[in-house]
């Protein structure tokens, strides 16, 4: 009886995360869009945000997607060598590695901060993406720690 | 754009694609509640003339001066919206997408959550559209000279269409010869023209045309630059012969000491060439070059007293001391035409390619039944490796051996997951059938099986060859072989007959692998230059499967013929020139739009560090001196023909003063607000 | 040991110099044992310079926060030389604005002092509290000998040396145009051992450590202020459009404002300690610019502060980098 009870309290306290996403338009937008033609079905947790390149994606985002109550991040572009720009994924793989580094080590798990490579033909990755970064970030739990107090005057 | 933002918001039903799962009237109600939404309104499709109207008549009559459309990818239609704002008299600029269908509608069937979805993604794009500004986009001019990559009869055909039209083309050739695989074939389907006699007059034709420079045995180094103002280098590589000299007599071939020592590459393997060769006697330019690899002279830097080349030259034409010669020219437009490989059948073990005689591919099935390979257009069994019987005095050399029965196998390497393969090849199943035909015509007593699993003859005049042949006696078995062993001398085929369930154990002497296309090996150096994607399949990704076909996604840059996709000849001729008419679109208008979102820098806050110059792939920015306040300092400054838009540079500054127009940080800092708030 | 009377004799001749517009050093402070920067500009003046173990303060940063006042219409502005003092910690400050173009190097004249530690104020104000007169610090061997009302007392030199010397890699200066004493050779090691227990927690008590200390952040910006790399004349983290964080001082907003700046201080924060230092709520903030050094130095093996000539960490990249992290 006592196990039931607590089932039903673990779904009714089942978290729904919030993910913001970074694509960039040549490949992972493209990729993401594919995934749509091909009408295959993905969790809707994920709001992507479209910029050119993965280059353009300030780390600094990250913490600012974090800090507005987003429970995780996803940053994607082209594979290494396939960039539309030829170099802007080299940079941001530099960048979030270091980032995703020392969020971790202020404290902010690593699961709500990812990167992921998708080509415009990846439309089935995109999908098993969503999937992997929507667990990762249910089984850390809603994003806490330094979110923006809203002031409710 | 001067006062407040007044938005108009269009969400689209796409009839039921979005309709069907969002409920846009509600998406519409929450649209009005977002602050400076002078209107929001919904329809079936927005993208139609009637859609497109709604937006005009409400630019015009409720003056409003930014738009946001929810309806499908950006990537599908914003350059159409964007010209609707224009002909409103609306900075094309100011419009912004959600894509509430292909990521949205199409991937969700929770229809509750694609709704508040599709409301968040409908704020991010009114947070953003009140924050955009008008962008001019400016105008370059365009060099008139296409590059033409790959002298195949794709890239010939468009080099002659542009050359016709009357721009200048540099046609580029890897290999010592134009013409490509088509030169390689006997007869073509489904008319069974001789593909030679076809080919060879274009062939003429790129090498006589006043306006192609044709440069054989060479290679695109490098390309930089953008639409309409391409800097290509080229490396033509050394023949070691003077081609002003070279005749094209071919003594020095017959003088060679590694005459017929070499496998002819031409010939698939299967016929011999010398150290100094010409492909195949039609070769444009007819001239000689000098294999450097298999040169006894210049692999091994001494070939016997002197080189009998350079002594039976009589015009004197071999030079050793050639070196590769690098040349540069700029032009407008550049087309890709490298064409396809085969597949390489000893992928496939079980069919025993490269382990018996007899097991040919069709390629090198294609030069034994062409008349002027090696064996003279004679269908005979192989004996590969076999040293030659000494002929003893008086005795007949053996006559070769007709093979009594031949076996196809389609879709070697081609609807094949386990070899990464799984498209069809869409030329096989007919060629196929051409070489059946080919077989009863030079061998008549010949039995000819084919394995097949499909048959694909969709094309003009397909279907009525595919019934000729049946009617000529060839036996279509409809299964795959899953081995080829040999027994008591013969081949036999192991399949099952599937039709009437019956296992084989087919004998035969030759069989022949009906190889698919496979994207060229040597693919990566064009991708690295040009920065071309890839399809699932590897082939070069076209802009858009339907409607854009011989684009990529880079302006300027377009695909033709089998490198974009596994196609027969009618329809490479096709693609080809609908890719130079691509390509003269530019051209003949003499003037193109360049990127408009390119990066700008707040020279007043510019700390001079110089983190975007390095981090930007274009060379786009520089530091330049600029008089701040009366002190001389360093600030970047963006050539904003150079730059392609791309950001790079936003993100390595420190100091917030660099910034790319449209994507901003001041634009996509309240997305992620509206985004990341629950 | 630096010989005051050389150090000033140089000064003065560097001060008299027609091409030289001042010389920053260091003069006593105004009580106690501290020392404080010296701006001479006039020969006469050089006779208050110093250099002893209180000289903490890290010089570098006056030559990017100087104010370039607007230049009066027909006149040139000063584009005479600055000559500053600089420990080998110091030193790392101009060659990195050296590798950001910050100036040229003729701009500068540096007098380099090979330095063998300086002391961490606060252990000396908890080992002689309360002193108000005038207080000197020296070194003699391993020992500190502390001066003052009339007496003197010998210290154990590790009691009083401040944290960041106990792992200093680089005593003498890298760059100089004068080196005021002997070079010393390196004599400590840095094993981020200090990072290495931090990362070690789990995620709660991670950012229960920091909320704590964070918490305590009153966005004074006197980390900012004395960092001598953060010279940006309108610092993007104090914008309101595009507003990266807000300025009210609570934990969120503290907690977004540090991690901003340690990021872009990623490869560039050439570890001179002054922002810990200076903070008035002895916020650990080397900790958190230590994390990104050692990740720095791990995986893409860059020291900034080392050769003006270097590429910026951030706008290089290798192909071989490692991505384990990237699905």
């Amino acid at each position: 009886m006592a196990e039931t009870t607590k089932m039903a309290e673990d779904t009714k306290t089942d978290f729904d995360p919030n993910i913001v996403a970074f694509l960039c338009n040549w490949c992972s937008y493209a990729g993401a869009d594919l995934a749509g033609t091909s009408r295959i079905q993905y969790p809707p947790n994920v709001r992507v945000i479209r910029v050119m390149c993965s280059g353009r994606v300030n780390p600094l985002f990250v913490m600012n997607a974090l800090q507005q109550g987003a429970d995780g991040v996803l940053i994607s572009g082209c594979h290494p060598g396939d960039c539309h720009y030829m170099q802007g994924n080299y940079f941001a793989r530099r960048r979030f590695n270091l980032m995703r580094n020392f969020l971790e080590y202020v404290g902010i798990e690593p699961e709500r901060v990812r990167m992921s490579w998708v080509s415009a033909s990846e439309g089935a990755k995109w999908k098993e993406v969503i999937e992997e970064v929507v667990e990762g970030v249910k089984s850390v739990g809603p994003m806490d720690s330094f979110k923006r107090r809203q002031l409710n005057w | 754009m001067n006062g407040k933002p007044r938005i108009g918001v269009y969400v689209c039903h796409c009839g039921t694609n979005i309709a069907g799962v969002v409920d846009v009237e509600d998406v519409v109600r929450f649209a009005q509640t977002i602050p400076d939404v002078t209107v929001a309104r919904n329809y079936s499709y927005m993208c139609s003339d009637p859609g497109q109207a709604l937006i005009t008549d409400d630019i015009e009559k409720m003056g409003l001066n930014r738009v946001v459309v929810a309806s499908c990818s950006p990537r599908m239609h914003e350059l159409t919206f964007r010209k609707t704002l224009n002909g409103a008299g609306l900075n094309p600029y100011f419009l912004e997408m959600a894509n509430i269908r292909e990521q949205c509608s199409w991937v969700h069937q929770d229809s509750i959550a694609a709704t508040e979805k599709s409301k968040r993604i409908i704020e991010a794009a009114v947070v953003k559209a009140r924050r955009l500004e008008a962008l001019d986009q400016k105008e370059v001019d365009v060099e008139p000279a296409a590059l033409i990559i790959g002298a195949g009869i794709a890239g010939i055909q468009s080099a002659l269409d542009i050359a016709d039209a009357g721009f200048k083309v540099y046609l580029v050739e890897k290999s010592a010869t134009v013409g490509g695989h088509m030169a390689q074939l006997d007869k073509t389907f489904p008319t069974l023209d001789c593909s030679a006699c076809i080919l060879t007059p274009k062939m003429v034709d790129v090498a006589n045309h006043p306006n192609i420079e044709l440069m054989t045995y060479s290679k695109v180094e490098d390309i930089q630059g953008y639409v309409g103002n391409f800097d290509i280098k080229v490396r033509k590589k050394t023949r070691y012969v003077d081609v002003n000299k070279c005749t094209g007599c071919g003594d020095c071939a017959t003088a060679c000491r590694q005459a017929g020592r070499i496998s002819n590459e031409f010939d698939e393997g299967m016929g011999m060439r010398g150290a100094i060769y010409l492909p195949f006697p039609q070769a444009v330019p007819a001239k000689y070059t000098v294999d450097k690899e298999t040169c006894l002279f210049l692999a091994k830097g001494k070939c016997g007293e002197s080189p009998k080349c350079k002594d039976a030259c009589q015009p004197g034409a071999i030079n050793f001391d050639l070196e590769d010669e690098i040349v540069e020219f700029k032009v407008g437009t550049i087309i890709v035409a490298t064409g396809f490989d085969v597949f390489d059948a000893s992928l496939k073990p079980e069919y025993a390619y490269g382990q018996y005689d007899n097991v040919v591919t069709a390629l090198e099935f294609e030069r034994m039944v062409n008349a002027s390979g090696p064996t003279g257009g004679k269908v005979i069994m192989l004996e590969r490796g076999k040293k030659k019987k000494k002929k003893k005095e008086g005795e007949e050399e053996e006559a070769p051996k007709v093979p009594e029965s031949v076996t196809f196998i389609q879709c070697v390497g081609s609807r094949d997951k386990s070899v990464g393969n799984e498209y069809c090849s869409r030329v096989c199943c007919m060629y196929t059938a051409k070489l059946a035909h080919l077989v009863r015509d030079k061998a008549p007593d010949a039995e000819v099986t084919i394995f097949y699993m499909d048959v694909r003859a969709f094309g003009k005049g397909f279907e009525e060859f595919y019934d000729r042949v049946r009617r000529e006696g060839v036996k279509y078995i409809r299964g795959n072989p899953s081995e080829i062993y040999k027994k008591n001398g013969k081949l036999v085929v192991r399949a099952e007959d599937t039709l009437t369930s019956t296992p084989l154990e087919h004998e035969t002497d030759m069989v022949v692998l009906s190889v698919g296309l496979c994207p060229r090996s040597d693919n990566r150096e064009v991708i690295d230059l040009l920065k071309l994607s890839q399809s699932s399949d590897l082939f070069y990704l076209e802009a858009h499967p339907k409607l854009r076909p011989v684009d990529t996604a880079s302006d300027g840059v377009y695909l033709a013929g089998v490198c974009q996709g596994p196609k027969d000849i009618p329809d490479a001729v096709a693609q080809a020139k609908g890719a130079a008419s691509a390509a003269m679109i530019p051209m003949v208008s003499g003037k193109v739009k360049v990127e408009a979102q390119t990066s700008i820098v707040d020279e007043t806050t510019c700390r001079g560090c110089g983190f975007c110059v390095e981090v930007c792939p274009y060379g786009a920015i520089e530091l330049v001196e600029i008089n701040r306040m009366g002190w001389h300092v360093n600030a970047a400054r963006v050539n904003e023909a150079l730059c392609k838009g791309c950001g790079a540079c936003v993100a390595a500054c420190l100091s917030g003063s660099i910034q790319q127009r449209s994507f901003k940080d001041l634009q996509l800092l309240p997305q992620i607000e509206a985004l990341g708030v629950k | 040991m630096v010989d005051i009377n050389k150090l000033r004799e140089i000064a003065k001749e560097v001060i008299s110099r027609d091409d030289v517009r001042q010389v920053i050093g260091y003069r006593p402070g105004t009580y106690g044992f501290r020392a404080r920067p010296a701006f001479v500009l006039e020969p006469d003046d050089v006779d208050e310079l110093i250099f002893t173990p209180a000289c903490v303060n890290n010089l570098a940063t006056y030559i990017t926060l100087e104010e370039k006042l607007p230049v009066p219409r027909g006149q040139e502005p000063d584009s005479r030389k600055v000559a500053v003092m600089v420990k080998g910690c110091d030193s790392r400050a101009l060659v990195q604005q050296m590798e950001e173009k910050a100036y040229d190097r003729e701009h500068l004249l540096i007098l380099g002092i090979p330095c063998r530690g300086v002391v961490d104020m606060d252990k000396v104000n908890a080992r002689f509290p309360d002193v108000l007169e005038k207080g000197e610090i020296a070194l003699e061997g391993d020992k500190f000998v502390i001066s003052f009302n009339g007496t003197k007392e010998e210290v154990a030199k590790d009691e009083l040396l401040a944290d960041k010397c106990k792992r200093c890699r680089y005593p003498t200066p890298l760059v100089s145009d004068q080196l005021l004493d002997d070079e010393v050779e390196r004599f400590a090691e840095d094993d981020y051992s200090d990072i290495e227990t931090l990362e070690k927690r789990s995620q709660d008590e991670k950012w229960a450590y920091w909320e704590e200390k964070l918490s305590r952040c009153t966005r004074c910006y006197a980390c900012r202020n004395v960092c001598p790399m953060c010279y940006c004349e309108d610092c993007v983290l104090n914008r309101i459009e595009p507003m990266w964080m807000r300025r009210s001082v609570d934990v969120s907003e503290n907690t977004a404002y540090h991690i901003a700046r340690a990021y872009h201080l990623a490869g560039r924060c050439i570890q001179c300690g002054e922002c810990q230092r200076v903070c008035p709520m002895d916020i650990p903030i080397m900790e958190l610019n230590r994390k990104f050094y050692k990740d720095v130095a791990d995986l893409y093996d860059y020291e900034p502060g080392t050769d003006a000539e270097a590429s910026p960490l951030l706008s290089t990249f290798s192909v071989d980098d490692r991505e384990d992290f990237i699905l």
